[in-house]
């Protein structure tokens, strides 16, 4: 089955599919896995069918993959010089000041 | 002994255990913060910028913390070192790094790893490597505001609502300033001719 829809077209949507401005509106926290079952499956269907929102969801998705993939600044050299550190304090008598 | 959250918090278990309570004190700080170091060591590089200035945060953290260790309530450890580390910044970190608009060390956060997927081709690797450049700049015009959003969910993989709480903002606005985020950085990428754009 082909369901996809030309780029100009939008989608309306239903009670089974989101649509086009539903999508717009809730994509990147669907993304995210924020939304309610019942939206996620909604969109989920729509994403499905509709190839202007799907290229969207596409783009958003490389971009979430890419970010997560990049460097986290936290080299494992500092990661241990820190909790040799954190040890080290804890090893001391418990301080007086109660300032955080 | 075992480290345990109690409704009074860990000051109670000293108290229990007078006779050792020195000891159950490094002991829940063992347990309870120093397996977070590594989120704090990311979430430090995320807001300063700079891995120097990141370790001197999370040092002066760990300290404020272990100062201040009995009026941690024994729940949520990330979410109350958070709270520190954001006060550690904002008392002393901030002023020293005025702006990192255009960041030069933004750059050493992109995947540097040199780890090529046997099977792909050159041209994909090429690729990547134009669509890891082009989202570093893109990271590097956002407004700061917008970029520690990003950088904290997307890279650091905190939730929104720990996002919230470190940034002192609420979760509505850092959805808000996230989405917009990364519409401009979809928006920078389609100009590069490296994501589709949405209204062809």
């Amino acid at each position: 089955m082909n369901d996809d829809l030309p780029l100009r077209r939008k989608m309306w949507g239903n009670a089974e599919i989101a649509s086009c401005r539903e999508v717009g509106r809730a994509l990147q926290a669907y993304l995210d896995g924020h939304t309610d079952p019942a939206t996620t499956s909604r969109i989920a269907r729509h994403l499905e069918r509709c190839r202007r929102c799907g290229m969207e969801a596409d783009a958003y998705t490389a971009i979430k993959r890419a970010l997560g993939s990049r460097d986290t600044g936290a080299d494992a050299t500092a990661v241990a010089r820190l909790r040799a550190f954190g040890r080290r304090l804890a090893d001391e008598p418990p301080p007086t000041a109660t300032q955080a | 002994m075992e480290c345990r959250p109690t409704r009074r918090g860990f000051q109670e278990v000293a108290e229990a255990v007078s006779e050792h309570g020195e000891r159950a004190r490094t002991l829940c700080y063992q347990q309870r913060v120093l397996p977070e170091i590594e989120v704090l060591l990311r979430v430090a590089s995320s807001l300063t910028g700079q891995p120097a200035d990141a370790e001197d945060l999370v040092q002066d953290t760990l300290l404020r913390a272990w100062r201040s260790f009995d009026t941690f309530d024994g729940e949520h450890p990330r979410a109350w070192l958070l709270t520190i580390l954001r006060n550690a910044h904002i008392n002393g970190h901030r002023r020293q790094r005025p702006g990192l608009l255009h960041d030069p060390d933004l750059s050493s956060r992109v995947n540097s790893e040199d780890r090529p997927d046997e099977a792909a081709s050159a041209e994909d690797a090429a690729l990547r490597d134009s669509f890891d450049e082009a989202i570093t700049a893109a990271l590097a015009k956002l407004p700061e505001q917008f970029r520690h959003v990003v950088l904290l969910i997307d890279v650091d993989d905190l939730s929104y609502a720990e996002t919230a709480s470190l940034l002192g903002i609420p979760e509505g606005t850092v959805m808000s300033r996230l989405h917009r985020a990364r519409k401009r950085i979809r928006l920078d990428l389609a100009a590069a001719g490296l994501a589709p754009r949405r209204r062809i």
